[in-house]
């Protein structure tokens, strides 16, 4: 290659991302593996720009500048119950960005072969780089660049409606056009079809219908899957962002865009293998929406649910030694995660020791509860795994489950005909006294009646998380 | 509405139905609230203390029975209390309706409302009410205390400069309400503990509190404890057999009996015969809190204690309770505070006596000049029916190493299997693909190997910053729009601008996003 530079800062750029992506191992070098990153990204930028990418370089330059200050402003204005929705609208600008430089290798590729039928001189350093192709290598080119279009269109339409449903601007329920799935298998094997026909020659068409089929099945399958399965749904998209970049990099013969892509997509593909061991289920049934089938009548509830006030809990509180507060989706949607801070820090001050128990799939996206915690200002090492506190809830005199449900349900264990059996859970019930802050008396996302609530050591204390919680700050001395 | 409390007319009683406490929150629903005098002195509350709680203080036991209009106390009533019951009255007593008819009969003939705090249901929601198990849970506190002030040596085994002392066994027949009370307290002291009770359901109860269940090698289609409300049932002859032996067994290794085996409206079951008794070391304790029922011992007299022959101590006391006058009436004032809650649903002071409600009558005894004992069966089923529990067998090690070894094998078998297909497809694809193209393979799936050892060290509570990072490296992407827009193609460089405007969006957003996160994770 000519750009012998360029190459060699790709290089480090590589190295300097796999460093960024195992600095977060740890909070502390997290913070300085983030720099990692941003200088990686900076060199690869600048290293292209002076190299293969020299051509229209200002507009380049001030392009980016212009991104860049709509994604600072972004960046600060965002408020930490909205990641989940940020991180899905940024997915679909990736996906759209692949779909675009998919068509541009294409129209280049025509280009390319006119120009050499009229002998015409050829410009441009990705042309000239295709110019040098075999015909062979020019039919894998076709290839990859298909699958580039094929999966960055999925990404780009399903991360919209994430985004949509995330945040509460589409009907967060699993809605399908009648048809469900075999639209979806339709509109595969169309896009199959339209590749063996692009392959033959047919023609630029062929990758437009392929790109809107795409468009459909994304739309189309993220409609179908309910809002708390969105973890698994936003790490999914992830990963198709990191692949359609990698088809991308293999179309463009760019190691550096190979390795990130790679790098994203196996990121994503674990990050959606945890979400979903989280709840015990194969990837397929949360993709193809609805929990697994049961095997029988589940369990019916007996029992009464026991109302407490604020007073009730207070004076618990002053009691107990140690308490764990289990936060879930329904903290972040009241806004509650100051006041859990506040109640946090009170109850620290009096020497007591107060934990929170996280879930695997608590909240809306992985990792979500630490974030909003973090945001609130509470030290990181009281947070705690499921599988790191779920065996010293016998020893915790009181939980506090603030707005979660099917992570704390009982039935998962004691029911094997509930629709989540076998769903690792926070076995809350084993401490002494629970309370939960819910705002009423409705199940949780599964749709199942949740057992903890009916418990003779549960006390429901009904309200509004945040309206709750201001309410008991008010009563603790 | 007016409630009183009297002074317990029982002689040696010590329990009071009200406390300061309790009448706060009673005035809270609405009630006025006054006493005899001298009602709570038995039980450490002096007539000061409830003055201050707002309870008005009448001299005479007339007085407060013409006055209140709700009754409470502790003793079912006495002949001469029942004839001062009035129309529209309502008490609230123990009141043993099955043994007392004729009161009751008496009660109900003027007009006065009954409610029996023996009768309330066993019913989840009427457990903040049931006055039995509160009192029984003192029962089996008091019974090992008592059995410790009888009992010359310690509970708890020791090691000591003066010579080892080996812990207290204890025994504990019946896990009801007084006998995990007893385990408790037992295991607490540092004795030995061992239960025992004919519904084998409640093992996991007794181990949970520390004590030892003694299983039976008795096999008998397992009996649903839910069927009779959670209390046990006469067990057949065969059972009785095979428990008395392994009482047999234990005895002469035990310290101290605790019973506590009682079935409704029976005599108590003899569970610890004479034999037993004269098994047993000198020194050691029996404390049979059947004794009101004719004893679990025959040998048990009722209210008092007697050394056998061979120095055992039997204690037959029924007054447990009454002896811890002040944790009971505590315990016993606040059940009937949640019994006026029931009764009260509109907190304005006025009873609504609903007949239609299970727990209400339940309870209810006498109510419009109808005897209404016994009540129907209530609606909600005591406790939930038991399922049966698969029973998990312990693994011997050797069966657990060839599990372990079973399991290696399949790991290996298809970790094998997958990197053969793998290798398969990828030289497969090396027959087609040029050389080029395998150049770049070669990267992802290195590439690929390393995200996933990288990602899976990657801490949980930190999967929200991966996910943005990631997002911002995955706008990589730039590069490629970066290389095209240097076409000479007006819709190639339109495209590119495009794509390179929207991944200097995420660069930007998401790194800075993800800084701003980090930068929140802070230690204590």
């Amino acid at each position: 290659m000519e750009y012998g530079f360029t190459t060699a800062a790709y290089v480090v750029a590589a190295v300097l991302f796999i460093l960024s992506l195992g600095g977060l191992s740890g909070q502390e070098s997290a913070k300085r593996a983030i720099w990692y990153g941003i200088v990686g990204m900076a060199l690869a930028v600048v290293a292209t720009l002076i190299g293969p990418g020299s051509g229209l370089w200002v507009v380049s330059v001030v392009l980016i500048g212009l991104g860049g200050a709509v994604g600072w402003q972004l960046a600060n204005r965002v408020q930490m119950t909205q990641m989940p929705e940020l991180v899905a609208a940024m997915h679909s600008l990736v996906g759209l960005a692949a779909v675009f430089v998919g068509f541009n290798a294409d129209f280049t590729i025509n280009m390319v072969g006119e120009a050499k039928m009229t002998g015409e001189a050829i410009s441009g350093d990705f042309a000239m780089l295709v110019a040098k192709k075999t015909p062979v290598e020019i039919g894998i080119l076709m290839v990859e660049l298909s699958l580039g279009i094929f999966i960055g269109a999925i990404t780009f339409t399903g991360s919209i409606i994430a985004y949509g449903k995330l945040a509460g601007k589409v009907d967060t329920g699993a809605k399908q056009l009648p048809g469900g799935h075999m639209l979806n298998l339709a509109a595969v094997i169309g896009s199959a079809l339209m590749l063996v026909l692009y392959l033959g020659g047919a023609g630029s068409w062929t990758l437009f219908v392929m790109a809107l089929l795409a468009f459909f099945i994304g739309y189309h399958l993220i409609m179908g899957i309910g809002g708390a399965d969105m973890p698994v749904v936003v790490s999914m998209l992830n990963s198709y962002s990191g692949w359609a970049a990698a088809a991308i990099g293999f179309s463009l013969g760019n190691d550096l865009l190979i390795v990130v892509g790679a790098l994203v997509g196996s990121s994503g593909a674990i990050l959606s293998y945890i979400m979903c061991k989280g709840m015990n289920r194969s990837f397929v049934s949360v993709i193809l929406g609805g929990w697994g089938g049961t095997t029988g009548e589940a369990a019916a509830v007996e029992g009464e649910q026991v109302s407490i006030d604020a007073d009730g809990v207070a004076s618990a509180l002053d009691e107990a030694d140690s308490v764990v507060i289990v936060p879930g989706y329904g903290m972040a949607v009241a806004q509650a995660q100051g006041n859990v801070a506040e109640l946090t820090r009170r109850l620290r001050e009096k020497g007591k020791t107060v934990r929170f128990a996280i879930h695997p799939v608590a909240g809306r996206l992985p990792g979500h509860m630490n974030v909003l915690l973090a945001e609130a200002k509470v030290p990181y090492d009281i947070v705690l795994e499921m599988e790191e506190i779920n065996d010293d809830f016998p020893d915790t005199d009181v939980v506090i489950v603030i707005g979660s449900n099917d992570i704390v349900n009982p039935s998962a264990q004691d029911d094997p005909n509930s629709p989540i059996a076998g769903m690792p859970v926070l076995e809350v019930w084993k401490a002494k006294q629970v309370f939960v802050s819910k705002r009423g008396k409705g199940t949780g996302y599964s749709g199942i009646e949740n057992p903890l609530f009916f418990k003779d050591n549960t006390r429901m204390f009904f309200g509004d998380a945040k309206k709750s919680l201001e309410e008991l700050l008010t009563r603790l001395n | 509405m007016k409630i009183g409390t009297p002074k317990e007319v029982e002689k040696g009683e010590a329990r009071v139905a009200m406390t300061p406490d309790s009448a706060r929150a009673l005035q809270k629903l609405g009630y006025e609230c006054m006493i005899q005098s001298g009602a709570g002195d038995a039980a450490g509350f002096a007539d000061s203390a409830y003055e201050e709680a707002g309870v008005t203080v009448v001299k005479t036991a007339d007085t407060l029975w013409k006055n209140a209009d709700i009754i409470a106390k502790v003793r079912p009533p006495r002949e001469t209390e029942v004839k001062k019951l009035t129309e529209g009255k309502l008490l609230i007593s123990f009141f043993w309706p099955a043994q007392n008819e004729e009161l009751m009969k008496q009660a109900a003939d003027s007009g006065a409302s009954v409610i029996a705090m023996d009768m309330v249901p066993r019913i989840s929601r009427a457990q903040k009410m049931d006055a039995l198990s509160s009192m029984a849970n003192i029962a089996g506190y008091r019974a090992v205390i008592e059995a410790g002030n009888n009992f010359g040596r310690f509970f708890t085994g020791q090691i000591t400069a003066a010579g080892k002392v080996p812990p207290a066994r204890v025994l504990v027949v019946g896990a009801g309400v007084a006998g995990l009370a007893a385990i408790g307290t037992s295991t607490s002291l540092g004795a030995v503990t061992y239960a025992f009770d004919v519904r084998p359901e409640v093992a996991e109860q007794v181990e949970s509190m520390g004590a030892e269940f003694v299983y039976l090698d008795f096999e008998e289609a397992a009996e649903d404890g839910a069927e009779s409300g959670g209390y046990a049932k006469p067990s057949s002859p065969e059972f009785r057999e095979a428990q008395l032996a392994k009482f047999r067994e234990l005895a002469p290794d035990i310290d101290i009996v605790i019973t506590t085996a009682l079935i409704p409206n029976r005599e108590a079951p003899e569970l610890w015969t004479e034999d037993m008794v004269k098994a047993m070391k000198p020194g050691s304790v029996i404390v049979d809190l059947a004794a009101e029922k004719g004893g679990n011992c025959k040998l048990t007299v009722m209210d008092e204690k007697i050394v056998t022959d061979n120095g055992v101590t039997i204690i037959g006391y029924t007054d447990f309770p009454s002896r811890m006058a002040t944790q009971s009436s505590t315990l016993y004032a606040t059940n009937i505070r949640h019994l006026m809650t029931d009764l009260t649903p509109e907190k304005d002071g006025q009873t609504n006596h609903n007949m239609e409600d299970d727990v209400i009558r339940g309870a209810t005894i006498a109510h419009a000049k109808e005897v209404t004992f016994p009540p129907p069966p209530p609606k909600v089923k005591a406790i939930a029916a038991q399922k049966p529990k698969p029973k998990v067998k312990e693994k011997t090690p050797e069966e657990k190493r060839a599990e372990e070894v079973a399991a290696f094998k399949a790991q290996t078998k298809s970790q094998v299997t997958l990197l053969t297909v793998g290798a398969v497809l990828i030289l497969a694809l090396g027959l087609i693909a040029p050389a080029s193209f395998m150049q770049h393979f070669i990267v992802f799936v290195l590439s690929i190997f390393v995200g996933f050892n990288v990602i899976w060290g990657v801490s949980h509570s930190l999967h929200t910053p991966l996910m943005a990072v990631t997002n911002a490296i995955s706008s990589i992407i730039i590069l490629g729009a970066l290389i095209q827009i240097g076409s000479s193609s007006f819709l190639v460089i339109l495209l590119a601008a495009i794509s390179v405007f929207m991944a200097g969006i995420n660069i930007f957003g998401g790194f800075l996003v993800t800084r701003r996160m980090l930068a929140m994770f802070q230690k204590s």
